[in-house]
């Protein structure tokens, strides 16, 4: 599975969407399913899937999928493979 | 009743704007065109929605505080009455019954001198800004929003949460003083790192809506102290209004695990272990019917808590329990709470079973808790059901949902 993928899978998995949802244009805001328990829930599953510690700051500014994707970069998960 | 202060300040964090008299005296021109009787009032966290809170209180409308998120439809239906208790003035649903939820009914004079009880022991001035961190629905978001606006200070609308980044640079952009939170927050700031530096204004963090581990009360204390800032540990029940204790921040780690002393004018008694409240600040009593909405005081200025507990030769109260929180385990009764205190689990009472809820627990972490639990509770392994789950289900005062780790069983 490509690191895309298993994004996809953790964003559905924390959030308890389907398994076939459309999670690429999600915000915290706009998605009543993520709040701030969910939204732990995912960071903790974020850290185990891609084996990274996110940083406070990080954790709070990740208020969407694109922002997850340019924050899990920062710590080298690359999504372009 | 008027709870806004002239120097009072209501100020949406995302448009900047401020609530105004003009806008109180529009909505209380608004309600008096309409049918009287109970006042239905989702608490969205917005400056008309305050408008028309403060606005039936000055007209004497008996509002009610409704969950924004939810239908709320049957408590239109249970209680459209306009044979209304002339005393009445905030309607609060109780959280965790079952069916249909029971009203709080308080008097203005409750409201107004809890408020102002809550005002005197944080010492709140017109100086202080609090910020929206709780629904205004929810007993302690609206004693927050009182004991601030009847001083004079400042309170930040704030829609968002502490997992977003607009909630804290709020935070600094209003010179936000004080945080109120609840155990479940304290949890997910722990994990967040919170540190007071990085938030310069902010002096005083308050905690209620349930019982703090105590490392945790000695952990967020111990931040706020590097910064001079302290932690106020509190306790209460919708049931009055809501706050009955506060420890003070100075007595705080010589009283460890108490939830402080009674609040002036108030009183605690341990009657049959039970924690018994007396003060100004008790309900009238509960509503289940409109015809409820019509009946005077029934308390007394009693309130049997339902807590279990003991106070020390100073006034500070220990909750040791609840009495309704027990399971039975092979006949034999065990406090749900202990099994809390003593294990990171949530407890529920399965069929003669103990059933716990651990967060994201391994298989072996699993068979680990089951072993220890039952050795603690001198019992054979069968009578202790552990279940891995990823996160405990909240209620939106961010309480345990007990009744839906209960249904899942």
């Amino acid at each position: 599975m490509s690191n895309l993928q298993r994004l996809r899978e953790a964003f559905r998995t924390s959030l308890d969407l389907p398994a076939d949802a459309p999670v690429d244009e999600l915000q915290y805001q706009d998605n009543e399913k993520w709040d701030s328990l969910a939204h732990m829930s995912l960071v903790a599953a974020l850290e185990d899937e891609f084996s990274v510690m996110i940083d406070t700051d990080d954790v709070i500014n990740m208020s969407s999928f694109t922002e997850a994707v340019s924050i899990l970069g920062k710590y080298g998960v690359d999504f372009n493979e | 009743m008027n709870l806004f202060h002239p120097g009072a300040r209501v100020i949406d964090a995302v448009t900047g704007e401020t609530l105004t008299e003009d806008m109180i005296a529009a909505a209380e021109a608004q309600l008096a065109g309409e049918p009287g009787g109970v006042v239905f009032l989702p608490m969205q966290t917005t400056l008309p929605v305050v408008a028309r809170y403060l606005a039936a209180l000055r007209l004497g409308r008996p509002v009610l505080l409704l969950d924004p998120e939810h239908d709320n439809a049957s408590f239109v239906e249970r209680f459209t009455t306009t044979e209304v208790h002339p005393d009445l003035a905030v309607l609060l649903t109780t959280s965790g019954s079952t069916g249909n939820p029971k009203l709080v009914r308080l008097t203005a004079d409750a409201v107004r001198t809890n408020a102002e009880q809550i005002a005197e022991v944080l010492g709140i001035t017109g100086d202080e800004v609090a910020v929206t961190t709780l629904p205004l629905f929810y007993s302690f978001g609206m004693s927050v929003l009182n004991s601030h606006l009847i001083k004079g200070a400042t309170i930040v609308l704030e829609r968002t949460g502490i997992m977003q980044r607009d909630f804290w640079t709020a935070v600094n952009e209003h010179g936000v003083t004080s945080l109120a939170f609840v155990p479940s927050q304290y949890e997910m700031l722990r994990r967040l790192r919170f540190d007071p530096a990085k938030y310069p204004t902010v002096r005083s963090l308050t905690q209620a809506g349930g019982r703090l581990r105590t490392d945790l009360v000695t952990d967020f204390s111990e931040r706020m102290a590097t910064v001079g800032g302290k932690l106020y540990v509190m306790y209460g029940q919708t049931e009055a209004g809501p706050r009955m204790a506060t420890l003070p921040p100075a007595r705080l780690a010589e009283k460890l695990g108490s939830v402080g002393q009674a609040l002036p004018g108030g009183e605690f008694t341990i009657e049959d272990d039970e924690v018994v409240y007396r003060g100004p600040n008790v309900m009238m009593g509960y509503a289940e019917t409109a015809a409820d909405l019509a009946l005077g005081d029934v308390q007394g200025g009693v309130l049997r808590t339902g807590d279990l507990g003991r106070v020390d030769d100073e006034g500070f109260l220990f909750i040791t329990g609840r009495i309704k929180r027990m399971a039975k385990v092979f006949g034999v009764r065990i406090n749900l709470d202990d099994v809390e205190k003593n294990f990171p689990v949530a407890a529920v009472a399965g069929d003669d079973k103990l059933v716990v809820f651990a967060v994201g627990a391994s298989d072996d972490e699993v068979r680990d808790l089951r072993t220890k639990i039952a050795e603690w509770l001198g019992t054979h392994f069968s009578g202790v059901i552990v279940r891995s789950v990823e996160a405990l289900p909240l209620m939106p005062n961010g309480k345990t949902d007990y009744r839906a780790l209960e249904s899942s069983l």
